[in-house]
């Protein structure tokens, strides 16, 4: 008796959340981590997503309404492949923009290409994503797109901007033993060893650990002494990294450098002062800066007043205006249209000039050096 | 309710409608939910091979999911290397038995909690092992497999093939189980589970008999991860987190320990609960899924203490 | 570099064994492990923080307003926790031992949620209470925060261990750890006790939190769950139920943590192997752990 009453509660409390408003409208999925250790970037990216649509909505870009329809993979890369599933089934959905982890969008992947429908990431950089699709195993047509540069892009530049504009012979080497940071990492090093440098040390730390100050000692007594460090991974360990090392008297002339996944206003929320000073690199041209871009941020600070920018979020905005725009040449909500429009981008907007190559990767190969400056929570690039 | 679950035609009439659902589903334009059956079908083969761990010999292991996990990556690297897909999965249940057994002989001798907290030391040792040994496992960019189709005489859709495969394994797993439930073996397990000490005072050998129960289990999770490792065609180690291992607990403990109904219908509720949320629910109510989940997982609990369906025997003594 | 990474190891080992405390106290009195812990703890820092921001002219700056955070947030996690105790915990009490478990599951779901949507999605930062100085201690950098770390936990443990050996209520709390059927008998109320315990144990769970809070400048909805399931790993480590193993093994972890990372070369991406595989051969050795003692349990 008592258990049927528990069942009806939950009944009831599910009905009311299932009672959304019903309307037919052209949809954009927003797949990514909404819940759980990753969602605070998920929940980033559908923001932007959002303030994209919305946009295309005030505009009359189109007949019809368009919604970006949030879709939670949790960073699980088995509930990634639900939700594609989920998605594809979907005929309103048009295309994706996702997913967050390269784990989650390399199986994703398959099922958009059995639909098909595009998938356009703002995030995942594992060349896998996109490489998979020469596979002789690939079925389906070629649906994956992104806006978000591979690792070398950027490891490769950080590492010629150590050895040429710092003058670092030795470098300390961090990542976060994920596809993300360990690929920036692997980049920067090879990059670093071509142009003479040593790497001194290579550890892996855990995504959520909050403790590196063993590790930081062990580099900072190191006996070659490691004149920087390059860390490959995400704001919340950069940011942490930054105050321990600060803490340890590891400061100026001793370098921190980083990429994209660090370059965010969070990273001051973790690192406090500590983080003046950290160079961290961001594909194409800071969006403060870029002409183009200087009304995505303020349309996102004016939309989300309470949520600061996250990492990925310009890629996100990116990908939802570039399908919007191919949408618009297709003609219409045709799926089939907007892959084939999709290879044709030429898009001019928050990132500079995107276009797709034959991988389905965005060719832009611009990176741009900044330098965290803690009083005014900005990032000026280095020239 | 509870005849309906003693007439004896109700294993079958269950299988003939779960086999039927995929085609079902397509006349009622729902394939989502086939997807959905398939992974709730890996989760109940997982809840059946932690039922003997758990349910049958009472032994709290907290780190399931490596075996699953060794499963996956040993499909993987076998497939990789050539084996054929067939040999690949029975590779990885023999795989998963021996290192289950070694371990079993390792760390038996420890009771209840520290049994616990070891198992998820495992756990967590296997994940990173898999994360850290990038020669062999690709760390964690994780291993790609070609795809093994091998129903496609029924359907062209995968998810309906390998749902229909994990089907019949799940049939198969919940016949072993039923057979062994029922022999002088499973006896022995619920007389050690229930006292210990008078079981061993009766002459039963409890380490062999426990030893037994833990490795049979590794079975199933190598069988489950071998499985979706053909699904899904690549591994991460990020599908492999502490988390499973305690969904799958869950899904043994709320289910009803030692009964096979109840795992089933645990790990139905349990792992069809999310997806199906995702599906229904509107954009405003996304972020509210885990929390229903987590209320749900109290409910259920404090209404049902012992298990959605618990396994009469256990109910026979917890109300007497 | 030894002192150092002794210094680090400390002030790491500090924050585990109060964690590990929370653990142990319940696990001493109900043979329960409470999954919420961990999210208690992440309750006690955001309680802080909150504190902080409503209060800034008394709980902003100086000794005595982070006194006064630290004592309110200990209170609430502590009264959280004897709510979580009261509604998810009590009625399954005699029932089954892994109801509790699976119910405490949810329990820490629910919160982690809640906090997740209710309160923030991201990291926020956490003021630093104190102004952060530096002292060269042989070769060695401790920073002030440090020394305040690890005074106020060695307080915390010394004020708990008055407590337990040397008041009324402690001895009460020992008894039902020993027996608490016998402990009712006794004319002690095992609801009470209970409580007691579960307030005690949350309280020192949310100094952690703020103590977590303050060390790593920064909080977030998911703080809980790793220093929780390490923590917890601590307290089996040094014997589950056991005051002193709880804090042993708190300290041991948080060492064992530093000298992987520091010494062993790649050693911070197997440090957790290196922590549990010397926890799978402690027990092995010792199989109810460094302090505890031998018993006969069923699950």
């Amino acid at each position: 008796m008592t258990f049927r009453k528990a069942l009806a509660v939950a009944a009831v409390a599910l009905a009311a959340a299932a009672c959304g408003p019903k309307e037919k409208a052209i949809k954009i999925a927003v797949a990514v981590p909404l819940t759980g250790d990753m969602g605070t970037e998920g929940q980033g990216l559908r923001r932007a997503v959002e303030l994209a649509v919305e946009e295309a909505n005030a505009a009359k870009r189109f007949p019809f309404k368009l919604v970006a329809a949030p879709y939670d993979d949790r960073a699980d890369p088995k509930e990634a492949v639900n939700v594609a599933n989920l998605i594809t089934s979907d005929p309103n959905v048009i295309a994706v923009v996702g997913h967050y982890n390269s784990g989650c969008a390399t199986p994703a992947a398959k099922v958009y290409a059995r639909a098909p429908v595009a998938m356009v990431s703002p995030a995942a950089t594992n060349p896998e994503v996109t490489a998979q699709q020469d596979s002789k195993d690939w079925m389906g047509p070629r649906v994956v797109f992104r806006v978000v540069p591979t690792d070398d892009v950027q490891g490769s530049y950080a590492a010629m901007f150590a050895a040429k504009k710092l003058g670092k012979k030795r470098m300390a080497l961090l990542h976060d033993k994920s596809p993300y940071g360990q690929g920036l990492a692997e980049e920067f090093k090879k990059g670093f060893v071509a142009g003479g440098g040593k790497i001194v040390s290579e550890d892996g730390i855990s995504v959520g650990d909050k403790d590196f100050k063993a590790l930081l000692t062990k580099i900072k007594s190191d006996p070659s002494k490691p004149e920087g460090v390059y860390f490959g991974g995400l704001y919340t360990e950069a940011g942490l990294l930054l105050k321990q090392m600060r803490e340890l008297g590891l400061k100026d002339p001793f370098a921190f450098i980083s990429g994209d996944g660090s370059m965010t206003f969070g990273l001051f929320d973790v690192a406090g002062d500590a983080a003046d000073g950290a160079y961290l690199s961001i594909v194409g041209v800071p969006a403060d800066e870029l002409p183009s871009a200087k009304k995505f941020v303020d349309d996102y600070k004016a939309r989300f007043p309470n949520d600061e920018r996250k990492p990925f979020d310009h890629f996100g905005y990116e990908a939802a205006n570039i399908i919007m725009a191919a949408m618009e040449r297709a003609g219409g909500p045709d799926r089939a249209k907007v892959i084939e429009e999709l290879r044709k981008t030429k898009h001019e907007g928050v990132l500079g000039t995107t276009v797709f190559d034959g991988k389905g990767d965005t060719t832009s190969k611009i990176v741009t050096m900044t330098r965290a400056v803690a009083k005014k929570r900005a990032f000026d690039s280095v020239r | 309710m509870k005849k309906l679950l003693d007439w004896r035609w109700t294993p079958w009439v269950a299988l003939a409608l779960a086999a039927a659902f995929p085609f079902i589903s397509a006349a009622i334009d729902a394939q989502y939910l086939v997807r959905v059956g398939g992974v709730i079908g890996l989760f109940m083969i997982l809840g059946l091979g932690l039922n003997f761990t758990l349910g049958y010999a009472g032994l709290f292991d907290l780190g399931f999911i490596a075996f699953y996990a060794i499963g996956a990556y040993t499909t993987a690297i076998a497939m990789r290397a050539g084996v054929p897909a067939p040999a690949a999965l029975i590779l990885a249940v023999l795989v998963s038995l021996t290192i289950r057994a070694l371990l079993g002989l390792t760390i038996l001798r420890l009771r209840g909690d520290y049994l616990a907290v070891v198992t998820m030391g495992f756990g967590e040792i296997a994940r990173l092992t898999i994360n850290n040994l990038d020669a062999l496992t690709n760390g964690p960019k994780g291993l790609q497999l070609a795809p093994w189709r091998p129903l496609s005489f029924i359907s062209s859709d995968p998810n309906v093939q390998y749902y229909l495969l994990i089907l019949a394994a799940v049939a198969a797993g919940v016949a072993a189980s039923s057979r062994l439930e029922d022999s002088r073996v499973g006896r022995a397990w619920i007389a050690i589970r229930e006292d210990e000490i008078a079981a061993r005072l009766s002459g039963i050998p409890v380490r062999h008999y426990k030893l037994l129960a833990f490795t049979i289990s590794a079975a199933f999770a190598g069988l489950a991860g071998g499985l979706f490792a053909q699904w899904e065609q690549f591994v991460t180690p990020e599908s492999f987190v502490f988390w499973e291992s305690i969904l799958v607990v869950s899904i043994v403990v709320l289910g009803g320990m030692g009964s096979i109904a109840g795992v089933l219908v645990g790990a139905l509720v349990l792992v069809g609960f999310p997806p199906i949320m995702q599906w229904k629910l509107s954009a405003d109510w996304i972020n509210y899924r885990y929390l229903f989940f987590g209320l749900i997982l109290v409910l259920v609990t404090l209404f049902r203490p012992q298990g959605i369906l618990p396994s009469s025997r256990r109910e026979a003594e917890l109300t007497s | 570099m030894l002192i150092q990474q002794l210094v680090n190891g400390l002030t790491l080992g500090a924050i585990y064994s109060l964690i590990a405390l929370g653990y142990t106290l319940v696990y001493g009195i109900l043979t329960m492990i409470n999954f919420a812990h961990s999210e208690v703890l992440m309750l006690g820092a955001f309680m802080a923080l909150g504190l902080a921001a409503l209060l800034p002219a008394v709980f902003g700056t100086g000794l005595v307003g982070l006194a006064g955070m630290f004592v309110l947030s200990m209170a609430g996690a502590g009264l959280i926790n004897v709510i979580i105790e009261r509604f998810a915990y009590r009625p399954l009490r005699h029932i089954s031992r892994l109801a509790p478990l699976i119910s405490a599951i949810g329990v820490s779901i629910i919160l982690q949620n809640g906090v997740f949507i209710w309160i923030s999605t991201q990291s926020l930062r956490f003021p630093e209470p104190v102004a952060i100085d530096q002292v060269n201690v042989l070769g060695a950098t401790i920073s002030s925060l440090q020394i305040i770390i690890l005074a106020a936990a060695l307080l915390l443990m010394g004020i708990l261990h008055f407590f337990v050996e040397h008041t009324k209520l402690g001895k009460a709390m020992r008894a039902c750890s020993d027996d608490i059927q016998t402990a009712g008998l006794m004319g002690i109320n095992p609801d009470y006790i209970i409580a007691l315990t579960f307030f005690v144990g949350g309280a020192l769970g949310g100094a952690a939190g703020v103590l977590y809070g303050m060390n790593y400048g920064s909080i977030k909805y998911n703080l809980g769950f790793l220093p929780g399931a390490k923590a917890f790993t601590a307290a089996v480590l040094g014997g589950i139920g056991n005051i002193r193993g709880a804090v042993l093994g708190g300290f041991i972890l948080g060492f064992l943590e530093v000298l992987a990372s520091g010494y062993i070369p790649n050693g911070a991406q197997w440090r957790d192997v290196i922590a549990f595989t010397v926890l799978i051969i402690v027990l092995l050795v010792r199989p109810s752990g460094l302090l505890g003692e031998k018993i006969a349990e069923k699950v």
